[in-house]
């Protein structure tokens, strides 16, 4: 399957794109209401390579998404997505994101990213035991993302 | 909407079987049996999936001669990739506000404070 290939310019310098990619991620990355139990209170990615990816519930819970591959300031970000069908980190999935950032002026950055390795959330993780209720969860995530990203 | 659409797929990707079958479909076009080969399963059930398959729009038939060849039906596949890039589509167009503000709210700090003069 064709990986997903989006760009956006941003009249920002590399480092703060870099920064609110990464560092501030809970202020743009859309929060749903169907992730876990309760709703999301925080979506963290820790920096640096090996670090976390998670979001953070009201009951306190902590949900992980997957883990920082590649870390290098200010340029470039490749993320690791790991959900499987319940909703929980599998490290057998692997799907990798990834965002380049290139500067174009002191205050213009072109942020690009594709995200790929989509067959392992199309059904190509073998190991998914129940991908009828699983996918339920993504799906449900993914269209609260989208209305609630609407609503804003 | 797509949404229905997307479930049907991904209700029948919930089955072991249709998976494999699914996967191996994504290597390329291949006859039923090819499709059945080495599967532990009997032919009219792999019929069966491949029906269902079918219904869920993840793969699609031509007949070539007397054989019936299948393949991934890429217009319905194409539903589940749809919502990752309308996602992404979303959320890089926050992310562009939120490094925009960010920058803006820098510059206002530099502009306020041009630069520290020594004491």
């Amino acid at each position: 399957m064709q990986p997903i290939r989006k760009e956006v310019l941003v009249e920002a310098s590399q480092e703060t794109a870099f920064q609110v990619f990464t560092e501030r991620m809970d202020l743009w990355w859309p929060k749903s209401h169907h992730v876990g139990k309760t709703p999301v209170v925080e979506s963290v990615l820790e920096p640096g390579s090996k670090g976390r990816w998670f979001t953070r519930h009201e009951d306190g819970s902590e949900v992980n998404v997957g883990y920082v591959l590649v870390w290098e300031p200010f340029g470039r970000l490749v993320l690791v997505w790991q959900i499987d069908g319940n909703f929980h980190c599998n490290p057998r999935i692997h799907s990798e994101v990834e965002v380049i950032f290139s500067s174009e002026g002191p205050q213009m950055t072109r942020v690009k990213l594709e995200h790929r390795d989509l067959e392992q959330l199309m059904g190509g993780a073998k190991v998914i035991e129940d991908m009828d209720l699983g996918w339920g969860y993504i799906l449900d995530l993914y269209v609260g993302v989208t209305n609630k990203t609407e609503a804003i | 909407m797509a949404i229905p659409k997307a479930d049907h797929a991904l209700n029948a990707l919930g089955d072991p079987t249709r998976r494999t079958i699914f996967e191996r479909l994504a290597g390329g076009p291949l006859s039923v049996v090819h499709i059945a080969d080495g599967l532990d399963v009997s032919r009219p059930a792999v019929s069966q999936h491949l029906k269902v398959l079918r219904e869920a729009r993840l793969i699609n038939m031509t007949r070539e001669g007397t054989r019936s060849i299948y393949r991934i039906d890429e217009e319905g596949v194409q539903v589940l990739r749809d919502y990752l890039d309308s996602f992404w589509s979303r959320s890089l167009k926050r992310f562009k506000q939120v490094a925009e503000q960010a920058e803006r709210n820098k510059s206002t700090i530099h502009a306020t404070h041009p630069k520290r003069s020594p004491r």
